[in-house]
This record gives C-alpha cells, sequence and structure tokens, in this order.
C-alpha cells in the first residue's frame, strides 16, 4: 500500500509516523488530545511487510506481550506456594492427599528450577532488551532535534493548553515568558515569537535504565548456572575442632560456641518457660593451607588469616568465600579419650595415651605394647552381612580396632577391638568379640579426667557466588532508572504568536496536575489569570 | 508509668483522633450541600480543621512509635501487632505527602477510616514486646520492614484513591449488564472491608466478654528410628467454636446463647490445631460482617456505593485518577527498595542467600510484577481511569495477601511474624 507520508512542512516521516518528526503536525485526522507516546515517532517494530526476523521483534517489542507473559509468571510464581516446594512424591501424597499428589504430578513441587518457569523469565529477558531499543533509539532520535515552531495543531491538542490574546510586542513577549521559565529551571529555546521550554529530559531514559538493571540482574541469574560459580556446603565443627572448608584450601576452627537463652525478666507472660534463643556465636578462626592439603596422613600447614565471631546475620566473610551461622547442636560428642593398658594378670598399668576421635595416630608405644591402628568407625554398626561399618562421621559410636604386639602376645599380634564408651562396650559385648585376647589385656579409661567431649557442633554453611556482585550492580542501576522515572517529570512547553494570538501547549510524560500547575504560574506572571484546571484540555492521554 | 505504657496511651490517642479526622473530612465533603453556606469555603475550611486533627493524630502515632522503641530497645515492627501498627502510620504518612501535594480533602474521607480500620485490626493481636530471635537482631530489620511497608502504604494511598474513583463514575442510575456487574463489584468490594469491620468487633466484643474455650489434639509421629511419638497440642479460642479442631478434644467451652460444644469438626486436610481456630476466626468474621452489611442496608435502603456515591458530585474523576497513579507511582520504587533489594541484601547476610523462592518472597515479587504491569499497562498502553482503578484495588488485595494471608494460610521461614 503506498502511503504519502510527506508532511506539509516538507518532511519525509518514515510511514505510519504519527506526528510530523519536523513540525509535529497530527498525520491523523482528529479532534481529541494528542497521542505523545514516544513523541509520535515510528518504531522498527511498526515496519511493513515484516521478514521472518522482523515477526519476532514486533512479537516481543509489543508491550501487551510482555505483560502476558509477567501475568503468566506471576500466575506460575503463585501456583508455587500453594505447597512447600521441592520434597519427593510420598511426602506430598502423605501430607496433602490427592490434591498434593496432583500437585506433585504437574510439576509444580519443583516449579522454580522447571524449564518452562526459566523459559518464562528468559522471555522477559529478551522482551525487556527488545522492547526498551524499539523504543528508545527513536524516542532519543526525536528528542535530540526538536523544532521550536511547531504546528499549531499540535500546540493547541496538548492535554494541557491555553489560547488567548496578547498586546504589546510578541518577541518581547516571548524573551520575558522564557525569563520566567528560566527560573523554574527550563531549557528556553526561542525563534522569533515562537518558544521551546524543556526540563528534565533525563527522565524519560528512567524506565530504559531500569531495564538495563533487570537485564543485568536476569543475566547474573544464569550466570549463576557455570559450574563452580556458586558452591554452597554445610559442614560441622564441633567445639575446639577445625575442619577443612568444602570445596576450598580454607580450614576453620571453632575455638568456641555459644548459645544464649532470654532469661525469664527478659520475657513477656505469654513466652515466659519458652526456650527463646538470643544468640548463636562461632568464635570461629580462618586458616589458609600453605602447604600438604589434602593429602591424606599428612597434617596440612596451615596459616591464620582472619578471626571473627560468626552470630547469624553476621556471617564471616574472607576473599568471596562467606561462613554463615545456620545451626548447631548440643548432642554432646565424644572428641578424645585417654586410656591405659592393663596387664590383666599382674594388674600393672601402662600408659595412658591419646586418642582423639579425629584423625588418631596409626601406631602407639605404650610401656612394652605397640598398638597398631587397623580401622575405626565413629558410629559402628553392624550390617546385614554381620560385618563392621559405619553409619555417619559423627564419634556417636566410635570402635576401633588395634593390632596389639608385647609380653604374652602373638608375635605377629593380636586384633583388640575397642569401644570408648561404656554403653557401647556392653552393647557390643567388647569382651566376647576380643575372646583370647581379653583375659590378657585390658585397654580402658581409668575415670573420667580422661575423658574429652565437646558439647556443641556448630553448623556453618559455606557460599562462594561470584555472581552476586553482579546482582546487587543489577539491582542498584534498577534502583537508579525507577527513581529517575518516577520522581522526575519530563516537562515541555511550547508556545507561539500569531498576529496577537498566543497558542500555548505543554506535555509531560507524568503528573499533569504539576503541569498545568506550573504553566498557570507561568502566565500568571505575564498577566494572565486563569484556574490551573481550565488548562486541560480533556481526555486521558499522555 | 513505663515508656510503653506512655506509648499504649499515644496509640490509643492517635486511634481517637484519627477517628475525628475522618469525621471532619466527611463534614467537609458531605457538608458542601447544607444550606446557607458557601460549599467551596466549607470545604476548605473543613478541610483544614480535618487536615490539621490527622496531623496530630500522626503525631501521637509517631510518639507512640518512638516510645515505644525506646521503652523497648529494639523497634517495634518484629510482630504482627507492631506491624501493623506501623502500617497504618506508614499510611498516614504517605497520605500526609499526597495532601500536600494535591490539597483535596476528600482523599482523606478514604484514607483515614483505612487508617483507622488497620489501627483497630493490630489491636487483636498481642501486644507484649518479643525479645527479638537471633535472625530478627539486624540493623536490616530496621530498613527492610520499614521501607516495604512505606511502600505499601502508598499503595494503599493508590487504593483508596482508585476505589474513590470507582464509587465517583460508577453510574447509580443505569441498569444496563455493564453497570450493574460495576455496581457489584464495588458493592463487592464495600462488603469486604465491612466483613474487616466485622472481624474486629467481633474479636473485641467476646474478648471484653472474656470468652474462652480449650482444645486438646492429640498428634501421633512416626520419628526416624520407627519409635512413635505422641505429641499433645493444646489451642485456645477466643471466639465460640463453630469449627473445633480435627481430631481433638474439648477440655473447657464456655457458654454463649446456649452453645456449649461446638458443631462442627475442621476437615483433616487442614493441618495443625491452629487451623481449626483460624477457620473458625474466619467463620465469625463473615458472619458479623453480614449481619453488619444487613444491617447498614436496611437503614439506607439501598447498597452502599449509591449511598455514597452522590457525596463524590463534586469531585472531577480525572483528578482520583491522578492521585491514585501518582500514589501508586512514588510507591513502587519505594516497594522495590523495601521489599525486594533490602530484602534480598538481609536475606543474603541471614540465611545466605538473596533469593530462596520462600513464600512471602515470591508474594513480594507477585507484588511487584503485578505493580509493574499496573504502570505499562498505564503508560504503555493508555489503560487510564476505570481499568485503571481496578488494577489499584486489585493490586491492594495482593498487598494484604502477601502481609497477611502469606501467613494465614502458607507460613514460610517469614512465620515468626505469625497470626
Amino acid at each position: 500500500m503506498f502511503q504519502n507520508t510527506k508532511c506539509e512542512c516538507g518532511h519525509q516521516n518514515p510511514p505510519d509516523t504519527l506526528l510530523c518528526e519536523s513540525c509535529g503536525k497530527p498525520l491523523v485526522e482528529s479532534d481529541e488530545p494528542l497521542e505523545m507516546r514516544y513523541d509520535g515517532v515510528a518504531r522498527r517494530s511498526q515496519k511493513r511487510n515484516p521478514n521472518p526476523l522482523d515477526r519476532v521483534w514486533s512479537f516481543f517489542s509489543s508491550v501487551r506481550i510482555a505483560v502476558i507473559i509477567i501475568i503468566i509468571t506471576l500466575i506460575g510464581a503463585a501456583l508455587g506456594t500453594i505447597y512447600p516446594q521441592g520434597n519427593n512424591a510420598a511426602y506430598y501424597k502423605e501430607t496433602y492427599g490427592w490434591s498434593g499428589e496432583l500437585y506433585h504430578k504437574l510439576g509444580l513441587s519443583s516449579m522454580y528450577d522447571s524449564w518452562w518457569f526459566v523459559c518464562l523469565l528468559v522471555m522477559i529477558g529478551t522482551s525487556l532488551v527488545i522492547c526498551s531499543l524499539d523504543r528508545v533509539l527513536p524516542l532519543y532520535r526525536a528528542l535530540s532535534k526538536q523544532q521550536i515552531r511547531k504546528h499549531l495543531q499540535f500546540i493547541t491538542r496538548q492535554k494541557t493548553s491555553y489560547v488567548g490574546t496578547i498586546e504589546g510586542d510578541a518577541e518581547q513577549w516571548v524573551q520575558s515568558f522564557g525569563n520566567h521559565l528560566k527560573r523554574r529551571r527550563y531549557k528556553v529555546h526561542i525563534d522569533g515569537t515562537a518558544l521551546l521550554a524543556e526540563k528534565n529530559r533525563f527522565s524519560r531514559w528512567g524506565p530504559y535504565i531500569n531495564h538495563i538493571g533487570l537485564i543485568i540482574l536476569l543475566l547474573a541469574l544464569l550466570a549463576r548456572t557455570i559450574p563452580h560459580w556458586t558452591e554452597e556446603n554445610t559442614i560441622a565443627v564441633r567445639d575446639g575442632e577445625t575442619v577443612q572448608v568444602t570445596g576450598t584450601d580454607y580450614y576453620v576452627k571453632n575455638d568456641k560456641f555459644t548459645v544464649e537463652y532470654y532469661n525469664e525478666a527478659e520475657l513477656p507472660d505469654m513466652l515466659k518457660q519458652q526456650e527463646r534463643p538470643k544468640l548463636y556465636e562461632t568464635k570461629a578462626i580462618l586458616y589458609e593451607c600453605v602447604s600438604s592439603c589434602g593429602e591424606p596422613g599428612i597434617e596440612p600447614e596451615l596459616k591464620e588469616v582472619k578471626q571473627y565471631d560468626i552470630t547469624v546475620n553476621h556471617p564471616m566473610s574472607y576473599k568471596g568465600v562467606k561462613l554463615y551461622q545456620i545451626g548447631y547442636d548440643d548432642e554432646p560428642l565424644l572428641q578424645s579419650v585417654r586410656p591405659i593398658i592393663e596387664d590383666v594378670k599382674t594388674g600393672q598399668q601402662y600408659g595412658p595415651f591419646d586418642l582423639p576421635m579425629k584423625n588418631p595416630k596409626t601406631s602407639f608405644e605404650v610401656g612394652p605394647y605397640s598398638l597398631e591402628l587397623k580401622a575405626n568407625y565413629m558410629e559402628f554398626a553392624l550390617n546385614e552381612e554381620g560385618s563392621p561399618v559405619t553409619k555417619s562421621r559423627d564419634p556417636k559410636a566410635p570402635a576401633f580396632i588395634f593390632i596389639v604386639k608385647g609380653p604374652g602376645l602373638d608375635e605377629n599380634g593380636e586384633p583388640y577391638m575397642y569401644f570408648p564408651l561404656e554403653k557401647d562396650k556392653e552393647r557390643f559385648s567388647q569382651d566376647k568379640i576380643n575372646q583370647a585376647i581379653a583375659s590378657k589385656i585390658q585397654i580402658r579409661v581409668d575415670g573420667m579426667d580422661n575423658v574429652k567431649f565437646s558439647s556443641y557442633t556448630s553448623y556453618l554453611l559455606i557460599r562462594v557466588d561470584r555472581a552476586l556482585p553482579f546482582v546487587w550492580v543489577g539491582l542498584g542501576i534498577c534502583m537508579l532508572g525507577l527513581l529517575m522515572g518516577a520522581y522526575w517529570h519530563h516537562r515541555r512547553i511550547w508556545l507561539r504568536i500569531d498576529e496577537g494570538t498566543l497558542s500555548l501547549g505543554a506535555h509531560t510524560n507524568k503528573n499533569h496536575f504539576g503541569m498545568r500547575s506550573e504553566t498557570a504560574w507561568a502566565l500568571e506572571q505575564m498577566g494572565i489569570t486563569v484556574e490551573s484546571d481550565k488548562l486541560d484540555n480533556g481526555g486521558y492521554n499522555s | 508509668m513505663s515508656w510503653i505504657d506512655f506509648s499504649g496511651h499515644a496509640y490509643l490517642a492517635a486511634f481517637v483522633l484519627y477517628c475525628f479526622a475522618f469525621m471532619f473530612y466527611v463534614i467537609s465533603i458531605a457538608g458542601q450541600r447544607w444550606s446557607n453556606r458557601d460549599s467551596k469555603r466549607h470545604t476548605e475550611r473543613w478541610g483544614r480543621i480535618a487536615f490539621f486533627t490527622s496531623s496530630v493524630g500522626l503525631a501521637g502515632h509517631l510518639t507512640f512509635f518512638f516510645t515505644r522503641w525506646y521503652g523497648s530497645g529494639q523497634i517495634p515492627t518484629s510482630n504482627m501487632y507492631e506491624f501493623m501498627s506501623f502500617l497504618a502510620m506508614a499510611i498516614m504518612i504517605a497520605f500526609t505527602i499526597i495532601y500536600l501535594i494535591y490539597r483535596k480533602p476528600i482523599l482523606g474521607m478514604f484514607a483515614t477510616p483505612l487508617a483507622v480500620i488497620i489501627v483497630a485490626y493490630a489491636s487483636v493481636f498481642p501486644k507484649d514486646v518479643q525479645p527479638l530471635i537471633p535472625s530478627l537482631n539486624s540493623y536490616w530489620l530496621k530498613i527492610h520492614v520499614t521501607t516495604a511497608a512505606l511502600g505499601e502504604a502508598f499503595f494503599a494511598v493508590g487504593f483508596a484513591a482508585g476505589l474513590m474513583y470507582l464509587l465517583r463514575v460508577v453510574d447509580y442510575s443505569r441498569k444496563d449488564a455493564k453497570a450493574r456487574k460495576e455496581q457489584r463489584w464495588v458493592e463487592f468490594t464495600l462488603y469486604v472491608i465491612v466483613v474487616v469491620i466485622g472481624f474486629i468487633s467481633i474479636v473485641f466484643s467476646f474478648r471484653g466478654a472474656g470468652y474462652e474455650a480449650h482444645f486438646t489434639q492429640e498428634n501421633v509421629m512416626v520419628d526416624e528410628q520407627g519409635q512413635t511419638i505422641t505429641r499433645v497440642e493444646q489451642v485456645q479460642y477466643d471466639l465460640p467454636p463453630i469449627f473445633k479442631p480435627y481430631n481433638s478434644q474439648v477440655v473447657s467451652v464456655d457458654s454463649f446463647l446456649g452453645m456449649n460444644k461446638p458443631w462442627f469438626e475442621t476437615p483433616s486436610w487442614m493441618n495443625g490445631i491452629n487451623a481449626g481456630r483460624k477457620l473458625n476466626t474466619v467463620i465469625w468474621s463473615i458472619i458479623a460482617g453480614s449481619l453488619l452489611y444487613g444491617l447498614l442496608r436496611l437503614v439506607f435502603r439501598k447498597p452502599l456505593g449509591a449511598v455514597i456515591h452522590p457525596h463524590m458530585d463534586g469531585v472531577k474523576p480525572s483528578d482520583l485518577d491522578e492521585i491514585s497513579y501518582r500514589a501508586i507511582a512514588i510507591g513502587f520504587p519505594v516497594f522495590t527498595l523495601g521489599a525486594l533489594i533490602f530484602a534480598m541484601i538481609w536475606a543474603n547476610e541471614a540465611w545466605g542467600r538473596f533469593w530462596g523462592w520462600d513464600p512471602k518472597e515470591v508474594w513480594a515479587l507477585i507484588t511487584w510484577l503485578f505493580y509493574s504491569v499496573y504502570l505499562h499497562f498505564r503508560l504503555s498502553r493508555g489503560w487510564q481511569g476505570i481499568r485503571s482503578a481496578w488494577l489499584a484495588v486489585i493490586g491492594f488485595v495482593i498487598v494484604w495477601f502477601t502481609l497477611i494471608g502469606v501467613n494465614l494460610i502458607i507460613a514460610g521461614l517469614h512465620s515468626y511474624a505469625g497470626v
């Protein structure tokens, strides 16, 4: 279809232009206030005879499509909050019955990792990029080459407009009007008897800057799927213990863990007799491994790099690794024992020797005896075949198997099973297991002084998140754009005087109320009193 | 008298002043048609009196806030009572800001009753100062909660102006299907507000009478080692039990109008002993609200919307539309900052992740997405006037669900702020 797109002012406009790019003459006939969005320029998405790329472009450049995607995302996100996320099928069926089963079957139980939810987020990102480019470029062009003298219809069909007569010299009137507007921080451009005053144009870029921030945020979220960009581990560190920070060359020592509760006097009546925690704190020391890191059997060489009291809300942070206090366990665990060896026949005692639960030495010399550690189990149990296994790495039921050599024993040594805890000794019948050797020697602890328990286990969450700085930058830019766009308003006033008739039009992207009162104020300065409400041209178009 | 007692008195004073301010705003608008007066001067004069009263009320409310803060040593935004009273205060602050921009007393006629309802609603919850648990003990509590609430307060003012717009433009003389549909929905919105008032009145009535009912519920669970554990939980009802908790035993039930035992049992799929109490409260609120609504209908003999509509005659609809939009546009960045950005920074400090799809987080995101839809519709698709006003109303329903509904129904990590 052929369309004559040449304006009467001689400017050649692209097809689908609403307002002449040069003089502003409306190219569509109507009496309504003008549609001023994007200053009436044609956008790429409005291209005729589109090729496939253009079709994709115009699909994503539509705000209607963007809003539909947002609404679908919104509904999806809401569905995901009906039941807790991320449990197994049995859980949903048991806890919530048929509706829970259905919830799991529909895939709503892992909504936020599902391919289609991620897909929606990617589509929002695409839409953000294309919508913004489709609008910001033409808008930028339109705003950077504005004509001062606009078409009369352009002026009188603004939402805020005024027509009246003035006396005296027109050029002087325009000059003096311009000076008043300068006091309100307008940039004033004058062309004889025509004037264009403009302020806060930067606020027009607010939404686009906000979108750039959101794009960076979405990219940062995508980047988190790159291997090693995010790591998350939980470690348990007992009082006084040093453990490796999983996935790094750091070691952390729990120097002391404390938990404090509010006392009765601090609590209101309804909470009395409740244990209300006040503080969890791990006095932590962070070490960096200098050499022999992770080599089995060799003590790593550690260098202290940081001391910090980790509490909830105050994680320790060192070079991108963060350690969070996430919990504790107050079940006492055996830390070390100092047993003795007794020759059953003579009653002679040898020792004591140090036997820590974690990383014990592999051989011991105690009096005439030599012990070799053959195996140890932290939580001893027998599996279905009757062989010994350990159920966990926490010393809840520790057991050691030594090969003992010495007076009265076999030359090649005899195996001896040792349970440091009395209850385990009874439960697993240590003496029966050891059989003959039990009548020759006994390994046992002499008095509670030789037993050390750790009272608390502190659970620390280890986090590495390399995308985090980008997340904050994205959010910062997003916020900056929002502030620019929301709290400043782009305002323009056009006027021309034709043979004693003043025509004034004013436009703002929002807050027409303020625009009207500012226009009324400026007219007032020139001796024209008009109620600000009377300037309203009606209509809703902005 | 301790600081906390003093703050309680300041709170009561603020409540009374808000009630008076509401009355004065109504006089300033409704009194325009009283005989032998110049309507414009009347509105101006009473508008000034009303604004003065609501500002003194706000001063009292601020006094409550800071004296309670001083007295308890922690910012009063950490339980439901404190948060709700803060929200009401934020609404009054947002209202004051918008009022200073537009100077329309009509806005006060809708914003002050909103604050009055929320101030009263806050008083339903226990008023004790609860010492902070470790995860709440952070300066982010001050920053995150206050900014998020302020953003929501602007949405509330946007809602008030949007509802006013609807009451102004919905034509009660028309009888066609479209007009009837609009009338019905406006009426429904007003009904919901009446139900909230019903809830507050019924809770205070029974509390004043000292009503109590107690139940126990036996829960049998199987732990990891395969041992069965029996836990007996207790619950206290402050309202007569129409619904008792699922599978529960009556300990004691005060008699109310001859009703001395529960009528129904809460269905089994509503988990936990508190589900029964919540369901019971909801049922009572609907009963009380409906009775109150019926009474109002009997008195006025027409829909409440049609009662209010004529009083809005002198107001320009485009002003209301603009105010509603402006309040939301001011609130949106504040909400983004408080409810999302500060929330993410705090979540990252406290829990080691900035986003975890916790229900409260998701609903804050939903609120944000919804208002961004509102802004896009308005700025790029030219949705103004009635459609925009409906979005402002729906948006506030979502805000309310995020604040209350999530705690009432879904819970999650934010449950310590519980109902």
